[in-house]
């Protein structure tokens, strides 16, 4: 379809505005990281830099321990990430292909529990670690994230079988396979988008959280960044230099990761929303 | 003596010697178990999350440890912002913190879930060797007892700039008439006279009950505990405070204490209240320590004297074990020693003030490079601090309701009720009087 030069610019001109919206406040705290302390607060604030300085990240690096919580955020998350495609692969085959009694309704259940605030659970929880000996342990926040993220990838694993055409998996069941080699060899090649999907989706799930992982680790080695970046910052004076240099800072692997498998994620996205 | 009654025949040399030996040896052990035996370990929480406290914190701690071979000390930070939560459930849990720092509306918190051991002892023993500023043990006596430590002593002051007040031909507010005279010719050209917050959060919470200690509304609570917050007095302070809001700047509904002190370390802001201003103006703003102005927060016309809100922080002791809580004894007593306890208040100089007077003369705390540089401003951060109080800790009574007022930052829903919704303060403070009496119910 031919666009008029009319449709063509309001069409530009509206991504453009979103562009904006969407990347000034990226751009601000980029740009911001790198300004002198005089002029990241002054009163005319500088679109583009006037000063620059490395001085923040220098003791973002050196000062604190912010690359421990990059490191702690990075296990979790990847272990999250792992056990939550592990699990919500197998488990969206079974609601997809198998019949078994209360598929539907187990099905609709488990949406209902993403819906359920974390908030109401965490203190029993906390007592439940506790018993467990997983206080201050990452293998609790691994489990929380986990248990978090698998309803939705679940819902959205489905989705993404549901693409499938139902005679590739005859073709392979008529030749012999059993339900692993189907769900392994076939499917998942087929739907390593959706794959994708949700395991960026878990992964930034897991690099986002905050509220668990403040109550379930107790002492500053352990600490995610959201949290260990909270403490950074300080209450009463805060350093924006410090702030923006870490804010930049923690981007970065959500960055990194949207790089390498981000083609992939909207290409599932899209997938997985036509049957 | 002999089966023969001889006297001491071989076998009972024999006897006698095993009898010796065993003796020697199970002293030997005892001694050789006291010698190696595991020092008593300490869990310390507390609420100084930034790099640089946490890291003075450790200086601290090696030292004691090094010192006292038998107590180990370790620290544990925390956030304010989780702890309310957080230390309730590690205590239910049977995980909490032995040592954990606190202000007076939390130790009614932990207090209730009876987390929080007396300290009378250590207190009468460190206020006759030290002498507690009474505004800041005052807010921990209670129902008999003393639940906490005073640690620091946090006190809200006006901060300004001399050369702003010289150009503009003022001299310093006493009064609420010279300070929103002072607003008013503090601004103009892009700037504001003042930057006071109208977030409903703790920062504003503070700053009004600046204000209503300076008209004569301190106290919210009648003796018997029922709400005395809804009087003419505090109306007043609702009042005025809004005025000077209308000078601050638009966005000063979004504030907490860090958009306070860039507008006033940018120059945008004339005048702010707040704890402390130093260490942003010396290390994002001017740094000139001349030209940095400070004051007692200016009062009612009708009142005599200045007052303000301050926040004694301080240590609880919540563990239940006598070793460990004799060893937390030692622990604090050491921290309050005027050699170490100055360089406990310089991991954030400027801003921790002395809760002991033999503290406030301390070497270790003047020596300091900031505080020597701002030496003047310290030392009336101090003067204003001796009249500090804190809301639900004025009469002497407290009640436990306070801990929700405060969590539920009533007191700044009562001020955005006036600046965002438009109500008059007298219509807000009653507004404000009736949420808190349904609280107190409870």
């Amino acid at each position: 379809m031919k666009r008029s030069w009319r449709q063509a610019t309001a069409l530009f001109g509206g991504l453009a505005a979103i562009a904006i919206i969407i990347g000034l406040p990226f751009w601000w705290v980029v740009t911001g990281s790198i300004k002198l302390p005089r002029e990241i607060i002054q009163r005319q604030p500088t679109m583009f830099p006037h000063s620059f300085t490395l001085q923040h990240f220098e003791k973002l690096l050196q000062a604190s321990d912010f690359p421990i919580y990059l490191l702690n955020s990075v296990i979790v998350a990847l272990f999250s990430t792992a056990f939550t495609v592990l699990m919500a692969l197998p488990a969206a085959y079974a609601f997809f292909r198998m019949e078994f009694p209360g598929r539907n309704t187990l099905y609709r259940t488990i949406l209902l529990a993403y819906a359920f605030p974390g908030v109401v659970v965490l203190i029993p929880l906390y007592g439940l670690f506790a018993k467990v000996g997983l206080i201050d342990s990452p293998a609790a926040l691994v489990i929380v994230n986990v248990a978090l993220a698998l309803p939705f990838s679940i819902w959205m694993m489905r989705s993404f079988l549901a693409t499938v055409p139902r005679e590739i998996e005859e073709a392979a069941v008529v030749d012999g396979a059993p339900t692993t080699t189907i769900l392994v060899r076939i499917l998942m090649p087929l739907i390593a988008p959706g794959i994708a999907s949700v395991a960026i989706f878990a992964f930034i799930s897991s690099w986002t959280e905050y509220l668990f992982a403040s109550v379930l680790i107790v002492s500053d080695a352990r600490r995610t960044i959201p949290v260990g970046f909270a403490g950074i910052i300080g209450q009463y004076q805060i350093d924006w230099g410090l702030l923006l240099a870490g804010a930049t800072a923690a981007i970065v692997p959500v960055v990194i990761l949207f790089a390498l498998v981000g083609r992939w994620f909207v290409s599932g996205l899209t997938e997985g929303a036509v049957k | 003596m002999s089966k023969t009654g001889k006297g001491p025949g071989k076998g009972d040399k024999i006897v006698k010697l095993t009898r010796l030996f065993t003796a020697a040896g199970f002293a030997a052990l005892l001694l050789s178990g006291t010698a190696y035996a595991d020092p008593v370990k300490l869990t310390l929480w507390h609420m100084e999350q930034p790099p640089h406290r946490v890291q003075r914190m450790q200086e601290l701690l090696d030292e004691f440890n090094k010192g006292h071979p038998d107590i180990e000390v370790r620290q544990e930070p925390q956030s304010w912002g989780e702890v309310y939560a957080k230390a309730p459930a590690a205590f239910a849990a049977g995980n909490g913190p032995d040592l954990l720092f606190t202000i007076p509306d939390f130790t009614t918190v932990l207090k209730k879930i009876d987390a929080v051991v007396p300290v009378d002892d250590l207190a009468k023993d460190l206020d006759a060797k030290h002498g507690f500023v009474p505004a800041t043990i005052a807010p921990y006596k209670y129902d008999d007892h003393v639940w906490a430590i005073p640690a620091y002593n946090m006190a809200i002051s006006l901060w300004y700039r001399n050369s702003a007040l010289k150009n503009a031909g003022i001299e310093v507010p006493k009064t609420w008439s010279e300070w929103q005279a002072a607003a008013e010719k503090l601004g103009g050209d892009g700037r504001y006279g003042i930057g006071l917050p109208a977030n409903k959060q703790l920062y504003t919470d503070q700053t009004v009950y600046s204000l209503m200690v300076n008209s004569g509304a301190a106290d919210i609570y009648k003796d018997d505990g029922s709400i005395d917050f809804d009087k003419p007095e505090t109306v007043k302070a609702y009042d005025f405070y809004s005025k000077l809001a209308k000078l601050s700047p638009a966005d000063n509904a979004s504030w907490t204490w860090g958009e306070a002190e860039a507008c006033f370390a940018s120059n945008t802001c004339g005048m702010i209240l707040q704890f402390s201003v130093i260490n942003t103006y010396d290390t994002q703003a001017e740094g000139d320590a001349a030209d940095l102005g400070v004051a007692a927060v200016p009062h009612d016309d009708g009142q005599k004297e200045s007052a303000t809100i301050s926040y004694s922080n301080a240590i609880m002791l919540t563990t239940k074990d006598k070793a460990k809580q004799d060893a937390a004894k030692v622990f604090l007593a050491w921290l309050l020693e005027p050699a170490n306890y100055g360089r406990f208040l310089t991991m954030e100089p400027g801003l921790f003030l002395p809760v002991t007077n033999d503290g406030a003369k301390a070497d270790s705390f003047w020596s300091d490079k900031v505080v020597t540089k701002y030496k003047p401003q310290i030392e009336t951060m101090i003067a204003n601090s001796q009249n500090g109080k804190l809301f639900g800790f004025t009469t002497g009574k407290v009640f436990p309701s306070i801990g929700a007022i405060s969590a539920q930052n009533l007191i700044a829903e009562t001020l955005q009720h006036i600046v965002v919704d438009g109500q008059s303060a007298a219509d807000a403070v009653k507004a404000g009087q009736a949420k808190m009496a349904d609280i107190a119910k409870k």
